[in-house]
């Protein structure tokens, strides 16, 4: 960033020095197998401890964007271009194995029907206690002990039941805030919540919502929400990133997209989230 | 936890209530086709030379003087108190012969199911894995090939590879675990492999479509995510919920391993049960036929029990699939 005279720039500029981008991803290109590109050239940083969303419609190229950062894309897809960049590491050249042992230490995600996302034939707290003795390394008592623990964290009542507890014996809410739990238990830097709010009823949401906004401010995790929902990125994100056809069409703070969206796709989804309420949101933003 | 343990046993239960009219029938109706042979058991045992008055001596100490269903119902009787009679021709109690030839029976079934586990679990999973690449190719066409080589081809192959060829196991015949380890197994070798391999071919099919599946699964995107390592969430995660038809085709295997191995004991002179069987259907001997076939359905019924429990075990969520 160049120096100018004008002092708002100054004062960002320093701000930028302070909290340099956790995660940058430059000029990230993903194509599926018969060559159709899906993400065609996204730049993208998030900035260490800040909460970032991205927004599009489905087929935007968010979600790809996403498993890319992870490392995780579906067979057949593939990255063709770019260079994505956690701290000092650059992802993209690393083999398979050294991405595996940077997952859930340093980056993690939760996604959309928590359900799926849990083996159906072992107890949830199995789960859990095999991550803390995976990835940090505790003997089993101790990563028994210490995953009760951390489901009360989560705000689940009884843990030591919930423990107990088979997948299919909990409800969604319950469920997403168990792999919230996996997620964060090996600290990492970065967690990814992929549409992580979708398919709960809106308490449930909004509680969720909670949870993932407390452990950003209690435990300085930074947050990277996809969602197709502006409602949720209003309410989680200082900067969000809008998505079309694989490319970001618009960035910047959330208050001023959502308040001057100046790319006409923004002003089109947002006229199509004003009937879900997006209005509230936007004067609490601008009372704030 | 408590209700795991609740489900084992009423899996467990549940194997017991079938094999009880498995067994009245299966027994029942080798009793029958015994009776409706016109073979006379007496004069066979007695000669040309006996009198009618000596076969019908022996008929009645036979019990054969009696009515087909009185002669079942005794039985049934003594079988229930442990008594499985005697041989026709020979005299031996049926309890003895069986026991002499159960030891033989049950170590090649044993190392035939080792092998099965072993070859079958190995290449099911690693074809798998390798989803479309050319080891998924090679373990599909070999295991089609070795399901549709029956028994005694693959024993008579394996004689000629092994005993004519490159000499170094015997062509059959049999020795006691007392003569030492390695006489035994020299004589175990041949034949556990000849029986295994259209169990091993089908417990890796099975495993590999079975395993393939639960590979796309998101619970195994899920455990990527976590960062676990990608033999844990093979072997741990996906191998729990993908193993149960491979589990479920071992266990209607067993009992073929111990009862049906009639063709292998043969081409290995072994002394085992299926050639007793054999024997003994030929020569008309009800009574050792009978004590074969209440070991064979005794070991099916103690594997399907296992199997059961064992799929209880693996996927406390799922229904039963058998």
């Amino acid at each position: 960033m160049s120096v100018s005279p004008d002092s708002a720039t100054a004062v960002r500029t320093v701000a930028d020095a302070v909290s340099e981008p956790l995660l940058s991803v430059r000029g990230l290109r993903v194509s599926v197998a018969d060559g159709t590109e899906v993400v065609r050239g996204v730049d993208l940083d998030v900035p260490r401890g800040s909460a970032v969303g991205l927004v599009g419609e489905s087929g935007s190229g968010k979600t790809l964007t996403c498993r890319a950062v992870l490392g995780l894309l579906p067979a057949g897809v593939e990255v063709t271009g770019g260079r994505i960049s956690l701290g000092d590491t650059e992802l993209t050249a690393l083999p398979a194995a050294r991405r595996a042992r940077l997952r859930g230490t340093h980056l993690a995600a939760v996604f959309q029907d928590p359900a799926s996302y849990l083996n159906p034939s072992i107890t949830v707290g199995a789960q859990l206690a095999e991550v803390l003795r995976v990835k940090v390394g505790l003997a089993r008592r101790a990563a028994r002990e210490r995953a009760v623990e951390l489901l009360h964290a989560m705000g689940l009542r009884r843990p030591e039941h919930v423990y107990a507890q088979y997948p299919f014996e909990l409800s969604g809410g319950m469920l997403q805030r168990v792999l919230i739990a996996m997620a964060i238990t090996a600290e990492p830097e970065l967690l990814i919540a992929d549409e992580a709010t979708t398919a709960l009823d809106v308490t449930v949401q909004a509680e969720v919502l909670e949870l993932l906004s407390e452990l950003c401010r209690d435990r300085g995790l930074t947050l990277m929400v996809v969602s197709h929902d502006l409602a949720v990125i209003a309410q989680l994100c200082e900067t969000v990133y809008v998505f079309r056809d694989g490319a970001v069409v618009e960035e910047g703070p959330t208050r001023r997209v959502l308040r001057g969206p100046r790319h006409p796709y923004t002003r089109e989804l947002i006229r199509d989230h004003e009937r879900f309420g997006i209005d509230r949101v936007r004067e609490q933003g601008s009372r704030r | 936890m408590t209700t795991l343990v609740a489900r084992s046993v009423a899996a467990l239960g549940r194997a017991l209530l079938i094999a009880v009219p498995v067994l009245l029938v299966s027994t029942f109706i080798t009793f029958m086709l015994g009776g409706l042979t016109d073979q006379d058991p007496a004069s066979v045992v007695l000669g040309d030379s006996a009198t009618p008055a000596d076969v019908a001596r022996m008929r009645e100490v036979f019990g054969l003087d009696r009515p087909l269903l009185a002669r079942y119902a005794l039985w049934l009787w003594d079988a229930l108190h442990g008594d499985l009679g005697a041989s026709w021709f020979t005299r031996i109690p049926v309890a003895r012969s069986i026991a002499e030839r159960l030891p033989v029976s049950l170590s090649v079934a044993a190392g035939a199911l080792l092998i099965a586990v072993v070859l079958g679990g190995v290449f099911g999973v690693l074809a798998a894995v390798r989803q479309g690449g050319r080891l998924d190719r090679a373990v599909t066409v070999v295991t089609s090939v070795l399901a549709t080589v029956p028994g005694f081809v693959a024993a008579i192959a394996l004689i000629t590879v092994f005993s004519l060829l490159v000499p170094v196991l015997p062509s059959g015949g049999w020795a006691p675990a007392s003569d030492g380890l390695p006489t035994w197994a020299s004589f175990l070798v041949l034949p556990c492999v000849a029986l295994s391999l259209d169990a091993a071919a089908d417990v890796a099919r099975q495993l590999r479509t079975g395993l393939a599946d639960t590979l796309h699964e998101n619970y195994v995107v899920g455990a990527r995510v976590r960062g676990l390592p990608g033999w844990r969430i093979v072997l741990v995660h996906a191998l729990r919920n993908g193993a149960g038809p491979a589990v479920a085709v071992l266990g209607m295997h067993v009992p073929r391993l111990i009862g049906g191995a009639v063709i292998v004991e043969t081409v290995f002179a072994l002394p085992g049960i299926g050639e007793l069987t054999k024997t003994a259907a030929l020569g008309g001997d009800v009574p050792v036929v009978q004590g074969a076939l209440l070991v064979t359905i005794g070991v099916v019924l103690v594997s399907s029990a296992l199997v059961n429990v064992l799929l209880v075990k693996l996927r406390p969520a799922a229904r039963r699939e058998i």
